[in-house]
């Protein structure tokens, strides 16, 4: 506990130096950290001018993989809003009692696709009796980590649901989030890839050859939440902002479906 | 030894691995090339020496990228070295070898760098003198006596092998077993809820390898410090 | 053996511009520090690159400037005994001996490890270190490590001038023996008219980087004007036989017929040697000198005077010993009435001769 303690206190202190310019003092309005899923890095980039010159707040963007984001708010990272690409984070910091469980709600859906780098590649089927191993001739399946990034949780979960995942296992490239994933594919490192949807759509350099079925793996939620202690009015309006038909068009535009509760 | 999980025992084996190689790879190629900067004059002398001490000045992602480029399964580089010499880096952990010695690179040339010039060129006329080539010259009066300044570069590029972490994940991602040295073993366990016994197992093996290579390099440095002697 | 050398370098405030021949034997390179002495013996060895130049051993070319020639320093075969030793400190004795030999060419005969050993006693110093050697001992490592290379050419920079004079009495002899029972052509550098006189086979005199006169040793320390450190170092060298050895600690030698007594020498009956007879250490007589002190008193014939610009005087004398000189006042050259053709005495005394004047 005490480690825990000192690590906290540690850590405030490093941030702050960091992200120096996040003034705390909550009279100051006007400043908005969010710290959210990378594969919402298109989408919050859009956002931003459009929120800024809305409101008048400064808008503050960290965007990588869920679970670095929530390791880094555990660690005290002075963040005011967290969008993350499940819930098992989002749980564990409400258990913590890091977030404001009444502004926690679900914002976006997503899917995951197969994706080849190949733009001639064909469509194929994911089911039982898919030979990834063969489809990958030598190469990796890049994915995001499998047991700690949201995008490589669903992936996993899904190869496992059709029994694909032990075939496969020894040819994954995991990365550091699914942007990098997406990256490895982009490039022609790796011949194919899974990722969100919407980060296929952003990329040019990569196809979709299949949409991994939706009941090979639990819903693709995004919870949204305002962390504690709340004492900066800009949070309320970037929460409400993400709900205008503005921002709405952004998401929908983007690949992002409604989420499913 | 049961504190640490086999996927634990693999991450260390590798990073041991991959240290070792990472500094092997550095140490022909960093001494010549400290040799170069110390002894000749050629043009280009302040370009080579900018370029050697790029992978420490350039963020370790951007050397990871640029690595990809030319090693990757796509690069030029790496193609040609997988037909020639069946030499594979992307996603192997030659490639986390190879990320690890190219950010170790530089502190190899500067320890070996700086003890050739400590070494009197008025000794190595003498040997010239005596009939000694430059690379007999080289071998015999200038290597026994720089091989104290050299063992400081390997235990820096040992160590740095043994902490990269930036370059060899954007290089050939995390790969259990494969690529997923201790430091990237760490970062994953940060991110995974209820790693943190984990982390600090392997921050504490690494501490300790750390510590073990140091007074390793002490204890030979002694040794040969009194072979050479004074003047 | 020839030894011709023609150089020419340009350094900042300074230009050296020689040329010069000389036969076998050692040659010393005299002049005072800065004359260009060093930059020779370089160019001889191959660590510096002359403007232009040209240096040959007999038939066998070390570089010419015209014809682009040169040969690379450790393809020259020369010795080079430095003045600081730089023997190597990561070897031993007997291991910086036996390095020039690893690298002598086939067919290359060196000298005898063993001869060597014995001729500059390293016997017991082979398994040392030289951090453990003493400033003599590490120059007689230094020159047996020269010969053992095989060499062509022994090149030595003034290898005396870093010891203290005790050492350098106790090296000068091996550089002797070097001269005598070695048939290598040697080129040596001082400034110490002490070696000039006891070593050299022909004297080359260097003054701000040009020739000013080359000679036996006898010849050049015996003119003044030549001899480039000026009257002081102005003496005479002569040759002697040792007649015998007396019970009172002195030796008698036989120089040209007259009798010379010196405090005991260590050479045998019968052997010759040379003695440099310093100018500052003679008093010249008209009347022959009764009830002296001095034991050694030559007659002899004015052969010459000559005036510098201070008080002194430079009077060479015909003796049978030979040419003998004494440096004296312009006053009392005057008042004696020296002239050529004078009778007069030279009066030396014994322990005046340092023990680094009399050589073998």
């Amino acid at each position: 506990m005490r480690v825990a303690r000192i690590k906290q206190g540690f850590a405030r202190l490093r941030f702050a130096a960091v992200l120096a310019y996040v003034l705390p003092a909550p009279v100051w309005a006007g400043e908005i950290t969010v710290f959210a899923a990378s594969s919402l890095t298109d989408v919050l980039q859009n956002i931003e001018p459009r929120f800024e010159a809305e409101t008048g707040h400064d808008l503050r963007l960290s965007l990588a993989g869920s679970s670095k984001l929530a390791r880094q708010i555990q660690m005290g990272a002075p963040a005011d809003v967290f969008i993350s690409a499940n819930a098992d984070w989002m749980d564990r910091l409400e258990e913590e009692g890091l977030i404001a469980s009444e502004t926690r709600r679900s914002l976006l859906g997503n899917a995951l696709v197969l994706i080849a780098h190949d733009p001639d590649a064909s469509p194929i089927t994911i089911d039982n009796g898919l030979d990834l191993p063969a489809l990958l001739d030598g190469g990796r399946l890049a994915m995001a980590l499998v047991d700690a990034v949201p995008a490589g949780i669903y992936g996993k979960a899904a190869l496992e649901h059709f029994d694909l995942w032990e075939g496969v296992a020894p040819k994954v490239a995991q990365a550091g989030n699914v942007r990098a994933a997406l990256a490895f594919v982009a490039s022609g490192a790796a011949p194919l890839g899974i990722v969100y949807e919407t980060d296929a759509r952003a990329e040019d350099d990569v196809t979709v050859i299949a949409r991994v079925p939706a009941e090979s793996h639990p819903p693709i939620r995004y919870p949204v939440a305002a962390l504690t202690p709340v004492n900066n009015p800009a949070v309320t309006a970037f929460l409400d902002f993400l709900d205008t038909p503005q921002a709405q068009d952004i998401f929908t535009k983007a690949g992002f479906t409604r989420p499913v509760e | 030894m049961e504190w640490l999980t086999p996927a634990e025992w693999q991450a260390v084996a590798l990073s041991l691995r991959v240290a070792f190689w990472a500094t092997l790879f550095c140490l022909p190629i960093g001494v010549l090339t400290a040799y170069a900067l110390a002894r000749w004059a050629f043009p280009g002398r302040q370009a080579l020496n900018i370029l050697v001490h790029l992978p420490l000045i350039m963020p370790p992602v951007v050397t990871g990228y640029l690595l990809l480029i030319a090693f990757g399964p796509q690069g030029g580089l790496g193609a040609f070295l997988k037909d020639t010499l069946g030499l594979t880096f992307a996603f192997r952990w030659t490639g986390a070898a190879l990320a690890s010695g190219v950010m170790a690179f530089p502190f190899m040339v500067r320890a070996a760098r700086l003890s050739i010039e400590a070494v009197d060129p008025k000794l190595e006329q003498a040997a010239a003198t005596l009939g000694a080539s430059r690379a007999w010259v080289f071998a015999t009066v200038t290597l026994p006596m720089i091989l104290p300044g050299i063992l400081a570069g390997c235990v820096l590029a040992f160590a740095k092998g043994m902490g990269e972490f930036g370059a060899t994940i954007t290089f050939v991602s995390n790969i259990p077993g494969e690529t997923q040295t201790i430091p990237l073993a760490i970062d994953l366990a940060l991110e995974t809820p209820g790693g943190e016994g984990r982390v600090m197992r392997l921050a504490l093996i690494s501490i300790v390898l750390a510590a073990g290579a140091l007074a390793l390099s002490e204890w030979v440095s002694r040794r040969v410090a009194t072979r050479v002697g004074g003047a | 053996m020839t030894l011709s050398c023609h150089l020419k370098h340009a350094f900042p405030g300074f230009t050296l511009d020689t040329r010069f021949e000389v036969p076998d034997g050692l040659t010393v390179l005299y002049g005072r520090s800065g004359s260009g002495k060093t930059t020779i013996v370089n160019a001889a060895a191959g660590l510096l690159r002359p403007d232009e130049g040209r240096m040959q051993v007999d038939d066998w070319l070390l570089f010419d400037t015209m014809r682009k020639a040169w040969l690379p320093a450790h393809q020259r075969r020369v010795g080079y005994i430095f003045q600081e030793g730089r023997l190597f400190p990561h070897m031993s004795v007997g291991q910086n001996l036996r390095y020039g030999r690893w690298f002598a060419p086939k067919g290359a005969t060196p000298e005898p490890l063993d001869r060597v050993v014995e001729m500059l006693g390293l016997g017991p110093l082979l398994h040392r270190r030289p951090a453990a050697l003493s400033g003599g001992e590490k120059q007689r490592v230094a020159i047996g490590r020269a010969l053992l290379a095989a060499p062509r050419m022994i090149l030595a920079d003034e290898p005396l001038s870093a010891l203290d004079d005790a050492r350098k009495s106790e090296v000068l002899p091996y550089f002797e023996r070097l001269r005598d029972e070695v048939e290598i052509p040697i080129l040596y550098v001082t400034h110490s008219a002490a070696e000039v006189a006891r070593l050299a086979t022909t004297v080359v005199t260097l003054e701000d980087g040009r020739v000013t006169g080359q000679g036996t040793a006898t010849e050049v320390l015996g003119d003044p004007s030549v001899t480039p450190l000026g009257a002081r170092a102005a003496g005479a060298v002569i040759e002697a036989t040792i007649a015998a050895h007396h019970s009172d600690g002195l030796t008698e030698l036989n120089a040209g017929g007259a009798p010379l007594f010196l405090p005991a020498l260590a050479q045998p009956k019968g052997s010759t040697v040379r003695i440099r007879i310093a100018a500052h250490d003679v008093i010249l007589s008209t009347a022959e000198p009764n009830d002296l002190s001095a034991l050694n008193i030559l007659s002899g014939t004015v052969q010459d005077t000559r005036s510098g610009q201070g008080p002194g005087a430079i009077v060479s004398l015909d003796t049978p010993a030979g040419r003998i000189l004494a440096r004296v006042t312009r006053r009392s050259a005057t008042r004696l009435g020296l002239q050529t053709g004078t009778r007069c005495y030279a009066v030396i005394k014994s322990v005046a001769l340092a023990p680094e004047d009399i050589g073998g």
